[in-house]
């Protein structure tokens, strides 16, 4: 192993590139558009990009991923404000997540807007066909999507899960572990599965 | 413990590990790639112990004045260890994917004005690190604790000895020893019989080490 290797962890998102460095041989996708001292660790991010909007990804200024999974199906947009910092988590778009600005995410949550999969029984058959090596994803039954919103100064901690429809409202803290299924109110502070406001400051 | 560089062999991450990490004898390594975030300028900044082992992406997010303890026959299967003042392991201890231990956070009860003020800092710092808005506060897990998957064990926590910590169990306070805790808020739901004996360990080295 070359003593020359680079020893930088970020590098500025730059739409179409290779990252100088990168341990992943991928590339930033073109259909990127990234503000101003915008930096990510890795092309790897991108490894469950499929998004084909003319901007699949839209980051503000000032923002840090790491380690940040950027996964986005063929129709969906990933949209991020300036001066957030998401480190190892998780966005999975089908249509849409919209990230507000100054918005913290730490490592281990999950942002998804789908269920991904059919609930019903024969509707689950009929997609493990369609995404089978012998099947045509095209035709895969309907599967529910709703768009998930995280508002301006929005914290969300370790292993937390945000699921789809969800608005997450400006300012609110969302706990380690929590798993939101429903809008969480401007400022307020949820925990637990189902997430619950919480009454008492934890300690 | 070795003093030469430790190099991971067959290893798809090209960067190597840290000079500062002291491996004992029969440790095993998944990846340097946990170590890419590990900047602690401590010597050692973290200690692998004999036959402990760092299992697919256990990731060690170790500050300048950071460092990290991990004793011997401790399995870290994933788990994410943040110090930046000192995060201790004890021996046969059992810690999950996506475990977190971490002496440092925001946490709740920061202002948004706190919280944006520490954005903009980090995002001009040139290693972008977010800050703390509180003094870091070790954790310890003492001797054989099993961690479940996704548990979180928050800043200033000790968990007992023989202790299991169920799977997305958050830990805020001290957990005492034998207990089995669980969910959030955590709740004890059983105390274990303290059967770690010296003898059945010595017993165990016998019958199950490779002869």
């Amino acid at each position: 192993m070359s003593s020359e290797v680079e020893t930088q962890l970020f590098y500025p998102l730059t739409p179409g590139q290779a990252l100088p460095g990168d341990w992943f041989p991928g590339k930033i996708p073109a259909n990127v558009v990234a503000g101003e001292n915008t930096v990510i660790d890795s092309s790897f991010c991108f490894k469950h990009f499929y998004a084909k909007a003319p901007v699949g990804l839209r980051v503000g200024s000032h923002v840090t991923l790491w380690r940040t999974s950027l996964a986005a199906d063929v129709g969906a947009v990933i949209e991020i404000g300036d001066y957030c910092y998401l480190a190892n988590a998780s966005l999975v778009a089908s249509e849409r997540i919209s990230i507000g600005s100054h918005v913290m995410i730490a490592g281990g949550v999950t942002v998804a807007d789908s269920d991904f999969h059919p609930v019903g029984p024969a509707g689950r058959i009929a997609d493990t066909i369609a995404l089978s090596a012998r099947g045509d994803r095209a035709r895969r039954p309907r599967i529910e999507v709703r768009p998930v919103v995280i508002e301006d100064g929005v914290w969300i901690g370790w292993n937390a899960t945000i699921l789809k429809g969800v608005r997450v409202g400006e300012g609110a803290v969302v706990a380690p572990g929590a798993l939101v299924n429903r809008d969480v109110p401007a400022g307020a502070h949820v925990a637990g599965n189902p997430a619950r406001p919480v009454t008492e400051e934890a300690p | 413990m070795s003093s030469a560089p430790f190099v991971v062999e067959h290893d798809w991450y090209g960067r190597g590990m840290p000079p500062n990490v002291r491996i004992g004898r029969d440790v095993y390594i998944d990846t340097a790639y946990g170590f890419a975030p590990f900047r602690s300028e401590r010597n050692p900044g973290l200690v692998l112990g004999d036959a402990s082992g760092a299992y697919d992406r256990a990731t060690f997010v170790v500050g300048p004045r950071g460092s990290v303890l991990v004793g011997e026959y401790t399995c870290l299967n994933g788990t994410t260890i943040v110090a930046d003042d000192r995060v201790t392991i004890g021996a046969h201890c059992l810690l999950a994917w996506g475990s977190v231990l971490t002496d440092i956070w925001i946490g709740p009860g920061a202002s948004t004005a706190a919280r944006r003020a520490l954005l903009e800092a980090g995002a001009h710092d040139p290693g972008r690190h977010p800050g703390a808005v509180a003094p870091p506060r070790p954790v310890t897990l003492e001797d054989n604790v099993w961690l479940g998957f996704d548990s979180v064990v928050l800043p200033g926590v000790t968990v007992g000895r023989g202790a299991i910590v169920g799977c997305k169990t958050i830990v805020t306070g001290d957990v005492a020893p034998y207990d089995v805790v669980v969910g959030d808020p955590m709740r004890v739901v059983r105390r274990l019989d303290a059967d770690d004996t010296r003898e059945e360990r010595e017993q165990a080295l016998l019958e199950c080490s490779r002869p």
